[in-house]
């Protein structure tokens, strides 16, 4: 599976997934299949130690978050030992299920990082960079000139501290900079110089502003207040169809607007994407799967996703449907390229 | 067909025009080579073929331009870009992809062209610069005659009428120079394109110009024939040279158009002069098998050198045969096999603070040195890294021998691009080390400010220091050497006298050289020197050809 | 740069959105009540800042991007990825950060608009080379943003000051560096700290919740990230006292040349 689409249609299925649930079972399920999936993109690109990084990431990460929930929150039914009260903030119960809430904390946050992680992995610099929108343009070039130019000024900034070395400079404080970053800085804006006229030579455009633009811009910056609004409504428990409209309105609005802009460039792409049966097929699969498990959740069918650990401790409920969104973070294993 | 008429132009925040009353015309499908010393408004004169002058730079323009029927001035780039390509000097800073493909296909993505469309014009622009093979490779990894190639074929996409290049072959060597410039007269001939070609080795081009436009320091330009022009100006190449002080008229452009030449009887008789290798006395420094990889590549391959007191070593080579490895490796800022000895010391042993009191080494770019706010900071700088001093007074004498006396208070970036390679110069040799190592000094510089290099390397010579040359300028080291290194895919092909590294090696040989085989002249002054003094000793009267 | 009323006025906009985002778990005790079900509170969060971004990166692009801006920001940035992986090479104390004093310089020289193209953009195309686009690539987009953005401040006290090359422009820009070391971690463990944060499923107060919020808020910064922003702020101060003039001396040779223009006339 090698084509864009299909991959980001597996990060925004995870994606919902995690941030819906709080229930460990699937979240371990979903973990186990990102550490496969990931390992088996590692071993394309000849990276032998990303799960040791990762898992030892992870397990940092959830340490860090059991600790500050247990010493902040002090809520929860079985108390395993006290700190007295006078202390600020740290003081009161240390209790078994404010460590629970903490790790499962941990462990969505390292798991999100880890699905965006083996998105970085799967598609290449350039899929990433022709998926910032059209309406980004100038911006997308500044990402490929500095991407471009990146190694270049690796290489000169490595000549210019090999020649001030020769000269007698020794590389021990931060001042010892100095006589590498002026020079790097000099010929790098020299450079920039000769490279815009290149591109203007060859037909670049600058953006000319014109009132549609900035008329799109008001109507995009209302339509985010919009979407700000539906959410801040749910949470004062305003009613369904309400944030629903802000929100559809909001969010639609916002697209297209943002596609219309795009318009106002005119560049087309040389290279296609090459796509092959497995990319249709993840297409399908994932796509299918997000639609399906965002309706259920919507007609609350899933409850076993909610789980807290408060105030008693006590064991999660799972649903056999649920196992398989969990897994689906496995499922690009068996539709690897082979190559 | 282009055609202008009094272009007078002034950079906004000067107080000099850089172009004055430029007036010529340059028929459609003709080559045009543009030249003249360092500042006299090459530049600025091709900028103004495609509006990038004024309109990027901003800045007042008068008189009348007219490209192909358009008018860049009022028109804008973006018209004219499409009729006019242009290549600039530094293949590196005009790409902006790493793959060879999307760098070509980019002015058509740019124009919203449909995708059938594009392909064909890539195929087609590939094929014109002979780029098949790289087609999908990383633009860092090919080499500089390919990347001009590359600039090239990317201008080519639009079907252009013209192609404007700026100092296209400065960073080449002559191999690729000349490669690059049989393309460039295949388009003309195959396209009808026309070309301006702008360029300070005249040699590279001579043979292909159909006019020349030069351009002088007080901004008057003289155009027309090579034939009408050559005459007029004080810098040419070694073959017009000769030929204007022999009298050859027409002036051949190129080394077979040059009549066949009778030795005079006296020079048959006496012999050739040859110059001799030094005496050999304890080499300052001595390499010993020396071999480099970077990476996995095999860069250097079992390197034998010598430089003695007092002579100048001249390495030359092709662009990636290893030069430029060969010298980090010999200052250990990569490993190495094999044995160097500094002044009889093994450097392998020695810190890099005790190597470097007694080198100094001028980076292929000398503005890599620059950084302080005054020339006296930059010397002050080097002084006080080796625990040296000097005092003020001590360092404007030190200063006056490269001309900088009067500018020691400047900021060294303001100043001309000689004067800059003087200020790194001065920098690098203030703590009078007794070895210099140079790297391909003579990139982008004319003449004139080779000529002040040569001489103030000499001067050093004479003082007893020793000095190895890197360069791929045969003509610049032919004026110089005391003996030379040649080197192939990092082995060492030839070591010994330059008479012979300059005349018997295809690739390497000077233009004198080539012009009178098997005499031993390596430069012009060598020819002209030894015509004169024999001439006078033997009063013949038939040399007035 | 130009700078109409209504881009301003944008900005404004957008500013308040964003800052309201950051400091909704402060205010909206509401929001507790989401988070038995998972984590969709901070991934709002990171949607609002998201648009944010989008705004204000259109409003840059058509009012100061050409050619010339893009080759320069360009090349700045790739230089300023690179400093960002020599921080993590550097066996330096964790936090030293030598990123952010040629954001804040480019702010300082060149404006506003382009201070904010440069923080964003930095973070964007390191996140990329390091493989490390993630959910905070949004907030560290947008904080580094800001960083760049309100450098222009410093601009405009400096000449009312009359402060042009005086040490008081450097001391001023020390400051700077030093507050936003500070800032800066305490804004992005803005972003981080709701996915952390700890919930009751107890009711609230209104009044009480805030400030318990901010004391437990202030805890959390104290134990985790006040070394790295000290550091952090130190690191600048440091890199700023040094660099900063001949750093300046060049963007000022360059600026006349990178200027916007538009398209010259026949005039003289």
């Amino acid at each position: 599976m090698t084509a864009s689409l299909p991959w980001i249609l597996w990060l925004a299925a995870n994606l919902a997934l995690l941030l819906s649930t709080r229930n460990p079972i699937y979240l371990l399920l979903n973990l186990t299949g990102l550490f496969l999936t990931g390992n088996m993109l590692a071993q394309k690109r000849t990276q032998t130690s990303w799960v040791q990084q990762n898992l030892r990431f992870l397990l940092t990460m959830i340490l860090l978050s059991t600790l500050i929930n247990t010493l902040f929150s002090h809520t929860g039914a079985t108390v395993l030992f006290s700190l007295p009260e006078t202390w600020p903030l740290v003081g009161g119960d240390i209790t078994l299920e404010s460590m629970v809430y903490g790790a499962i904390n941990g462990v969505i946050i390292g798991a999100l990082y880890l699905t965006f992680n083996i998105l970085n992995l799967a598609l290449s610099i350039k899929q990433i960079i022709r998926l910032i929108p059209r309406a980004f343009y100038p911006a997308a070039m500044i990402v490929t000139v500095a991407l471009t130019f990146f190694p270049s000024i690796q290489e000169r900034a490595r000549e210019i501290k090999e020649a001030q070395m020769i000269r007698g400079s020794k590389m021990k404080k931060v001042t010892d900079w100095l006589p590498i970053l002026i020079p790097l800085l000099v010929t790098s804006l020299e450079r920039a110089f000769l490279l815009s006229e290149s591109m203007t030579s060859r037909g670049f455009h600058a953006h000319q502003e014109s009132r549609h633009s900035r008329l799109a811009i008001v109507g995009l910056t209302l339509a985010a207040f919009c979407i700000f609004s539906g959410w801040v409504f749910t949470m004062y428990d305003y009613p369904k169809w309400v944030t629903f409209c802000l929100f559809g309105v909001g969010g639609s609005f916002f697209l297209i607007l943002l596609i219309l802009l795009g318009r106002q460039t005119r560049v087309t792409h040389f290279h296609q994407e090459s796509w092959h049966i497995k990319d249709i097929l993840g297409t399908v699969l994932f796509s299918s799967s997000l639609i399906v498990f965002i309706a259920l959740r919507l007609s609350n069918q899933l409850e076993s996703l909610s789980y807290s650990p408060y105030m008693a401790l006590s064991p999660p409920t799972f649903q056999w449907g649920c196992l398989l969104f969990c897994a689906s973070s496995l499922f690009p294993i068996f539709l690897k390229s082979n190559d | 067909m282009i055609k202008i008429d009094s272009l007078t132009f002034q950079y906004p925040q000067t107080s000099q025009p850089a172009l004055k009353n430029i007036s010529l015309e340059i028929p459609s499908g003709s080559l045009t080579l543009v030249t003249g010393p360092t500042g006299s408004g090459k530049s600025t004169f091709l900028r103004c073929l495609n509006g990038l002058v004024p309109h990027f730079s901003g800045g007042t323009i008068t008189g009348e331009l007219q490209i192909f029927g358009h008018d860049p001035i009022s028109e804008g780039t973006e018209t004219i870009s499409a009729r006019v390509g242009f290549v600039f000097q530094e293949p590196e800073a005009q790409f902006l992809f790493d793959v060879v493909e999307d760098e070509i296909v980019f002015s058509l993505e740019n124009a919203g062209m449909p995708r059938e469309q594009m392909h064909v014009r890539v195929n087609q622009a590939i094929r014109q610069m002979g780029l098949e093979g790289i087609r999908n490779r990383n633009i860092h990894e090919i080499s500089g005659g390919e990347k001009q190639k590359l600039a090239i074929a990317s201008a080519l996409v639009n079907l252009p009428d013209m192609l404007v290049l700026d100092e296209p072959t400065s960073q080449l060597d002559p191999a690729s120079a000349k490669d690059l410039m049989t393309y460039i007269t295949r388009l003309k001939r195959d396209l009808g394109l026309t070309v301006v070609v702008s360029e300070h080795r005249l040699e590279r081009l001579l043979p292909f110009v159909d006019f020349i436009a030069y351009l002088t320091p007080d901004h008057t330009l003289h155009f027309g024939t090579p034939q009408e022009v050559l005459p007029e100006m004080a810098q040419v190449p070694p073959l017009i040279k000769i030929a204007k002080e022999m009298k050859i008229t027409p002036l051949p452009l190129r080394v077979d158009d040059f009549p066949e030449y009778e030795y005079p009887a006296i020079l048959r008789e006496k012999g050739f002069p040859k110059s001799a290798p030094k005496q050999a006395q304890n080499p300052v420094l001595e390499i010993n098998k020396l071999s480099a990889s970077l990476g996995k590549q095999q860069v250097l391959d079992q390197v034998d050198l010598q430089l003695y007191p007092g002579e100048v070593l001249t390495l030359v080579g092709t662009n990636g045969a290893g030069k430029t490895t060969l010298l980090r490796s010999i200052l250990g800022l990569i490993p190495s096999d094999g044995e160097r000895y500094l002044l009889g010391e093994k450097m392998g042993a020695m810190d890099l603070e005790n190597i470097i009191h007694q080198i100094g080494y001028l980076p292929q770019n000398p503005n890599d040195l620059l950084f302080a706010e005054t020339v006296l900071d930059e010397l002050q700088f080097t002084l006080k890294n080796h625990q040296k001093s000097m005092s003020d007074e001590a360092l404007t004498v030190f200063l006056s021998k490269f001309g900088l006396a009067e500018m020691q208070n400047r900021y060294p970036r303001d100043l001309s691009v000689g004067e800059r390679q003087r200020t790194a110069l001065a920098a690098i040799t203030v703590h009078k080390p007794g070895i210099l190592l140079l790297d391909e000094p003579t990139r982008g510089m004319d003449y004139n400010a080779k000529r002040k290099l040569t001489n103030l390397l000499r001067d050093w010579r004479t003082k007893g220091k020793s000095i190895l040359l890197v360069t791929h300028d045969v003509e610049f080291a032919a004026g110089l050497a005391d003996r030379v290194l040649i080197i192939e895919h990092g082995k060492v092909r030839f070591t010994g006298s330059p008479g012979a590294a300059f005349s018997e090696f295809p690739g390497f040989e000077t233009q004198t050289a080539r012009l009178f085989p098997h005499s031993g002249w390596i430069t012009a002054e060598d020819c002209l020197s030894q015509l004169k003094s024999e001439i006078n000793l033997s009063k013949s009267p038939d040399q007035q050809s | 740069m130009k700078h109409h009323y209504g881009s301003n006025l944008i900005n404004l906009l957008v500013f308040i959105l964003g800052f309201l985002s950051l400091v909704a778990p402060f205010v909206l005790p509401q929001a507790r009540s989401q988070l038995s079900s998972g984590a969709s509170f901070p991934i709002m969060v990171s949607l609002i800042l998201v648009l944010c971004l989008v705004i204000i990166l259109l409003e840059i692009q058509t009012s100061s991007l050409d050619s010339k801006m893009i080759a320069f920001l360009g090349m700045l940035i790739a230089i300023n990825a690179g400093l960002r992986f020599l921080e993590n090479a550097i066996p330096g104390p964790a936090g030293f950060s030598p990123v952010f004093f040629l954001i804040i310089l480019t702010g300082y020289f060149f404006g506003s608009q382009i201070g904010f193209l440069t923080g964003a953009m930095t973070m964007f195309v390191s996140g990329l080379i390091t493989g490390g686009v993630g959910t905070w690539l949004p907030g560290q987009m947008i904080t580094a943003g800001w960083v760049g953005q309100s450098a222009a401040l410093i601009s405009w006290l400096v000449k009312n000051l009359k402060l042009q090359g005086k040490t008081g422009e450097i001391i001023l820009l020390a400051a700077f560096g030093a507050g936003w070391g500070l800032l800066y971690g305490v804004v992005m463990n803005l972003w981080f700290w709701p996915y952390l944060a700890s919930n009751t499923s107890q009711s609230w107060v209104q009044g009480a919740a805030f400030i318990e919020n901010v004391q437990h808020y202030s805890a959390y910064y104290l134990a985790t990230s006040v070394v790295w922003d000290i550091t952090r702020a130190v690191a600048n101060v440091l890199m700023m006292s040094l660099m900063a003039r001949p750093v300046l001396k060049i963007l000022a040779r360059f600026k006349n040349r990178f200027r916007f223009t538009h398209s010259a006339g026949r005039n003289l």
